[in-house]
């Protein structure tokens, strides 16, 4: 494992930002999510634009999640989730909440992130209600946690093929069980070699297989320049991102690391698909005037998804997956 | 209050320091004298320059006038978004303000919709009385000069100037001059709509994503110059990239005044001269660096999603 450098440290502090920015959107109405509160020390109240983005980011990445667990549901298949640098992301919790949690979800982070975590879910009782407690076991000194529905391992993601990906393998992570990865900015902060060993790791190992990945785009016009400076002296490489700069290279990514069908749609898309009363109804929420500023942020995020399966009915069902629409 | 009072203020405030609670109480006494007895179109004699949003990015503002030229030098008409997002809109409004009382014939102030105490409770103006003053007062003496500003201003009749745009319910420059300007931005109507709108190119008229106001296309536009016999609309209101943006055969300029807007959209800033024959000259300019922005008071960390 490589030593951890500044660099990591402001990393797993974007777990905390994220947190934070949930927690806002939550707060105004946005979506609901009753665990968002667990993992934020004291409300912050974002600007108008940032928790709309919060929220597009929240309904794309959800909808086509969601999706993905129907489909398996549908055809009476298990199901597993694999969150990639999950940090404080509570999707798990919620999951379960609804009714809709997978066979079995892995996250996997840095352990500084997952040892906060592994405490979280120890001193929360909502949190700790969402798994079987006479199941749960703790170890490597607090850092993973092992339950047969929530596994939480501890690692470093530029070492997956060699050390995380074959200690999922170990804990029980089924190749030939549907499995989504989920990466939220989290394949980004990485030198693209490393992500894309990710990528492929996952196409070869499993049987049939969806990615699911939220990050930034667009490093080259003025807006692009501006927010790799601000990250800049906030501490953070977007590392990934001149290999990755656009919409068709993000998708075509996939199709070069083992997938047979990947889409991208920027964050400015998915608003704009929006139907007109889910529209109506965020417009009521808070006043944004700043629509302009909302394009351009929107522009400069996306979300891409890829799939590979040898089995004709999911394929069948995982083609027609598209973001945007909660209630399937 | 003096003239050496206040060229001590207008000093005080170019440093980009406050002045006391009390001294603001009364100059906003003394520009309400003088916004009073202005119409809610104020006729400006060429040549003068035009500015659009400023937002309270201070030191965008101090660049704004080195590249522009210090008032009174320079004639200015200031098309509103005085306030909120940045992190100075009290230097920045109450400088404008002293200089509008100071020299009330080479400044003009028009309202847009951040002059407003619904939006500056939303978008920082409010927070950032609170926080530099403790109290709310200084906002509220803010407000009361926002119900007075102008909805508009006509350079050597012919160049119409207002913050957002044309509204469905207004056909004549006439027509704006019998709104009782005095009030709260309406959610509806003519004086929203004027501060609220959007050109787009659409023919005429189309609900505005904003929730307020409306969204004007180019029929709207050339019928309301030949009705008023008018060259030019000139507006602010939206962030343009490149500083300005002209549309429908030149007969709309956008300016957008704030550069790198809220620190963080890598834009560049522009203002436009009119000369005495209303010819145009738009400048650009860039954000002041951040070494010339002596030490901020909250250091300006843009929020990304992460």
């Amino acid at each position: 494992m490589e030593t951890t450098s500044v660099h990591d440290t402001v990393v797993q502090g974007t777990a905390q930002d994220a947190a934070d920015s949930r927690q806002s959107a939550c707060l105004q109405g946005y979506f609901e999510d009753p665990f968002a509160s667990q993992f934020v020390r004291r409300p912050t109240r974002r600007s108008p634009v940032v928790n709309r983005g919060t929220y597009c980011r929240f309904i794309g990445l959800h909808s086509i999640l969601r999706k993905f667990l129907a489909t398996c549901r549908d055809q009476g298949q298990a199901s597993q989730i694999v969150s990639l640098g999950a940090g404080s992301d509570t999707t798990f919790f919620l999951l379960y909440h609804l009714g809709l949690a997978p066979t079995r979800f892995f996250e996997v982070d840095f352990p500084e992130v997952t040892s906060r975590k592994c405490l979280k879910i120890h001193q929360k009782k909502a949190l700790r209600n969402c798994l079987d407690q006479d199941t749960v076991q703790v170890g490597k000194n607090g850092t993973e946690l092992y339950s047969p529905s929530y596994t939480l391992l501890a690692g470093d993601l530029r070492c997956f093929p060699t050390e995380l990906g074959p200690q999922l393998l170990a804990q029980g992570l089924d190749p030939s069980v549907p499995t989504l990865f989920l990466s939220e900015c989290v394949l980004i902060y990485m030198d693209s070699p490393h992500a894309d060993a990710i990528i492929r790791w996952a196409a070869t190992h499993m049987l049939s297989t969806f990615f699911l990945t939220y990050e930034q785009i667009q490093p080259e016009d003025a807006f692009g320049q501006m927010m790799i400076s601000n990250l800049r002296q906030r501490g953070l490489e977007l590392r990934g991102i001149t290999a990755y700069p656009d919409l068709a290279s993000q998708a075509q990514r996939y199709r070069d690391l083992g997938w047979e069908h990947s889409q991208a749609l920027s964050i400015k898309e998915i608003y704009h698909a929006l139907p007109k009363n889910e529209i109506d109804r965020i417009n009521r929420l808070e006043m944004l005037d700043e629509l302009e500023e909302f394009d351009l942020l929107g522009d400069h995020y996306c979300i891409t998804w890829a799939f590979k399966t040898a089995d004709t009915n999911l394929r069948q069902s995982w083609q027609h997956i598209r973001p945007t629409n909660l209630s399937s | 209050m003096g003239s050496s009072d206040l060229d001590r203020q207008i000093r005080m405030l170019r440093n980009c320091e406050i002045i006391s609670e009390l001294e603001v109480k009364e100059l906003c006494y003394k520009a309400r004298e003088i916004l009073i007895e202005e119409s809610n179109v104020q006729q400006v004699d060429a040549p003068v320059t035009i500015c659009g949003d400023i937002h309270g990015q201070f030191y965008d503002l101090k660049e704004l006038f080195r590249v522009g030229g210090e008032c009174p030098d320079t004639n200015y008409l200031f098309m509103g978004d005085f306030v909120d997002r940045g992190f100075y809109s009290v230097e920045t409004f109450l400088l404008l303000l002293a200089l509008k009382v100071r020299y009330p014939d080479r400044i003009t102030l028009i309202r847009g919709n951040h002059e407003s105490r619904q939006i500056t409770q939303v978008y920082g103006f409010y927070d950032e009385c609170l926080r530099k003053y403790g109290s709310a007062n200084v906002w509220r003496y803010c407000c009361e000069i926002f119900d007075y500003l102008s909805l508009a201003a006509i350079i050597g009749d012919k160049i119409f100037c207002v913050h957002g745009g044309l509204s469905p319910v207004i056909q004549t420059v006439d027509q704006i001059r019998t709104i009782d300007r005095k009030q709260e931005v309406p959610h509806t109507g003519a004086m929203c709509d004027l501060l609220w709108s959007d050109p787009d190119d659409i023919s005429e008229w189309g609900l505005s994503p904003r929730g307020a106001g409306y969204l004007f296309g180019e029929s709207a536009v050339k019928s309301f110059l030949a009705v008023n016999d008018l060259d030019l609309i000139a507006r602010a209101h939206q962030l343009v990239m490149e500083g300005y943006k002209l549309m429908f055969d030149e007969k709309i300029v956008t300016v957008w005044s704030a550069p790198n807007y809220c620190y963080r959209c890598g834009n560049v800033a522009a203002i436009l001269e009119f000369d005495e024959n209303l010819e145009k000259t738009f400048k650009i300019f860039h954000a002041t660096p951040q070494e010339a922005r002596g030490v901020p008071s909250k250091k300006p960390v843009p929020d990304y999603f992460l």
